[in-house]
């Protein structure tokens, strides 16, 4: 049967805006991702651009949620529900066995823990840039990479070079140094990924580790920081393709549960 | 209504920067009382003025030739202003020596400011037992003889019974304003409740009692709380920023009691009145509290007091504002969060400094704890 309730999740992130359509609550109908976050165009285009590809128009969207680090200055959101919220609807929408979500964005890493499936209890690093997005950015403009060709180069790597700064300005001076010995730049990402493992576990460990894990988040992306999790942690994580959207996907769910009276 | 908003807006127009032109422009000396503790009735004793100060939302430069920047920004701001002169017009400066940061304050104000004298405040580690309550008398005295000093007069054993009646009493009606503000959050927001409690660090304490007692009166007239919004605790040092307690009354968050040290710490337990020996009545009232984590609780009652709190305010939760590089909070939060998650209480922490000015991060979190609660 053909939608006909259109709920619209849109996650408005530091460096990324992610939009998802939904039919009735489950289909997936649309979904954007522009590289331009909060105080950009990115949300906006986001928004028409997941319009115009489910060729729906904003008046045939029953509920718009908005999530993510801009959301409160996204203009015409029914809902506003904060990220995590969003990520553990949206992972447990992915992977309904799911207990524990690991979110790895631009600015911020989370530990999550599903109960019920929404939001039981969280951990954030919300001090500085190190283990988030905006580390491994630094850490491939340093390697002269592209952050897509980090998780190629790990996988190419033969042993890990151990980063063992803790902070994200000297790690990047302990890349340099270690550049200037020449050794193998695939070993030197295995390295960094690492790094970002080791404080992530962390966080997870912080909260407490319940399998199964699942990994959302942009930096899910990447398979070289996934395998290093899963290898610190022990523990198998499951990713899925669509990893970048689990906000805006669990922030369309919850306004078709909104619209259903659910809670 | 009208007449709570008015009554709360006078108490929040309070400013520690004119009470202090005004105190001195009337001629009388004003004693700076630091956190934690401190015995501040002998100051009301001495005919003196206390003022609390517990920092101030700026941002600390010079303060950093004397502590490094890992030193909690009370200290730090404190201090700065110190340095910058604008606590000049205090005649004197009590600094405890509560917590590793504390402990160098004394000399650093002594170094850093050499126009207002300091005096020096200590209270026994074993608080309880009958040796450390002499020792805690004994430094009070000391005290005492410091102040009768700066004030050029003596301090009777019967003024100091009376300031402990004054502070008892004000004591007694923060402690019924905290209840009724937890049954009325309709009507007094989490910054409401903070600027009546913090009024009375830098006003005549019975005045502020005063004020304080109209405006539970008007809260006890009030119908049954249609308030609908979660429910919580807070637990610290401090948490008088405005921006954190906007994120609160944003997200309809009630803050329906304290384990501050900064508010009810400060006013759930009376001073004993021993006729024969009123400073022993002070020593027994550090005695007996409990919770605050610059007072030493090797049981860490704090956890049970905390739990206790909660269930009595009927909480949806706790948060546990961390006072950034404080280690006595850090130190407890680990053993205390182990009995709350026990008793199966939601609970959050968020760290804080009076030189923050992005509170984003605060906010997500805040936001996705309530939405955890409802
Ligand atoms: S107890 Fe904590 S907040 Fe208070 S002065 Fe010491 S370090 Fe600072």
């Amino acid at each position: 049967m053909a939608a006909d309730i259109f709920t619209l999740g849109i996650d408005v992130g530091s460096t990324t805006s992610k939009c998802l359509i939904l039919g009735n609550g489950e289909e997936i109908i649309s979904s954007a991702i522009i590289p331009a976050g909060t105080g950009t165009s990115g949300p906006g285009r986001a928004l028409e651009a997941a319009l115009s590809e489910a060729m729906l128009s904003r008046q045939d969207i029953a509920a718009v949620t908005a999530t993510g680090y801009g959301r409160n200055s996204f203009e015409g959101a029914d809902y506003i529900v904060s990220e995590l919220s969003c990520h553990a609807i949206g992972a447990h929408a992915m992977f309904p066995d799911a207990k524990t979500v690991i979110d790895i964005g631009g600015q911020d890493a989370k530990a999550i823990s599903i109960e019920n499936g929404k939001l039981g209890s969280f951990v954030m690093n919300d001090k500085c840039a190190a283990g988030t997005g905006r580390f491994l950015d630094v850490m491939a403009r340093v390697l002269e990479l592209d952050v897509s060709e980090l998780a190629e180069k790990d996988a190419m790597a033969g042993r890990v070079i151990p980063i063992s700064s803790t902070c994200t300005v000297f790690a990047e001076s302990e890349v340099i140094s270690q550049l200037s010995k020449n050794v193998d730049i695939c070993d030197l990402v295995a390295g960094i990924h690492a790094s970002v493992a080791v404080r992530t576990a962390s966080l997870v460990r912080r909260l407490g580790l319940t399998p199964p894990l699942a990994m959302t988040g942009g930096v899910a992306q990447n398979a070289g920081i996934v395998r290093a999790l899963s290898k610190e942690l022990g523990e198998e994580i499951s990713v899925s393709p669509l990893c970048q959207l689990a906000g805006a996907y669990g922030a369309a769910i919850h306004g078709f549960n909104k619209l259903k009276g659910r809670k | 209504m009208a007449d709570l908003s008015t009554m709360i807006a006078g108490l929040k127009a309070i400013s520690p920067k004119e009470e202090l032109k005004k105190a001195v422009s009337a001629g009388k000396k004003v004693i700076g009382i630091m956190p934690y503790f401190c015995p501040e009735e002998l100051v009301y004793a001495s005919g003196m003025v206390p003022l609390g100060l517990w920092g101030a939302d700026m941002q600390a430069n010079e303060s950093k030739r004397y502590y490094p920047a890992f030193i909690c920004s009370i200290l730090h701001t404190v201090l700065e202003m110190g340095i910058k002169g604008k606590l000049n017009d205090l005649s004197g400066i009590m600094i405890p020596a509560s917590c590793d940061s504390l402990k160098s304050m004394g000399a650093n104000w002594q170094y850093g400011v050499k126009t207002v004298p300091v005096i020096n405040v200590s209270i026994a580690q074993n608080r309880k037992i009958p040796a450390g309550k002499e020792y805690t008398a004994s430094q009070f005295k000391k005290v005492r003889d410091e102040l009768s000093k700066i004030s050029g007069k003596e301090i009777t054993d019967e003024a100091i019974i009376d300031a402990i009646k004054v502070y008892n009493e004000n004591r007694k009606a923060l402690r019924e304003f905290s209840f009724l503000a937890g049954k009325h959050p309709e009507a007094i927001s989490p910054a409401d409740r903070n600027a009546v409690i913090k009024a009375g660090y830098f006003m005549d304490r019975k005045e502020h009692t005063k004020a304080v007692l109209a405006i539970s009166a008007e809260l006890a007239s009030l119908p049954e709380s249609s308030f609908r919004g979660a429910k919580v605790v807070t637990s610290g040092i401090l948490a008088d920023s405005p921006s954190l307690l906007k994120i609160f009354e944003d997200l309809h968050i009630a803050v329906v009691d304290d384990q501050i040290a900064h508010e009810s710490l400060n006013f759930r337990t009376d001073v004993p009145i021993i006729e024969s020996d009123p400073i022993m009545g002070m020593a027994e009232r550090i005695a007996e509290i409990e919770g605050c984590s610059v007072l030493f609780d090797p049981g860490k009652k704090r956890g049970q007091e905390l739990v206790k709190l909660a269930q009595d305010a009927g909480a949806d939760g706790i948060i546990w504002i961390m006072t950034k590089f404080c280690d006595p909070e850090e130190y407890d939060y680990v053993p205390v969060k182990r009995m709350i998650d026990k008793a199966g209480i939601p609970l959050l922490a968020v760290e804080v400094d009076r030189q923050m000015v992005n509170y984003e991060q605060a906010r997500n979190a805040i936001e996705a704890f309530s939405e955890t609660l409802c």
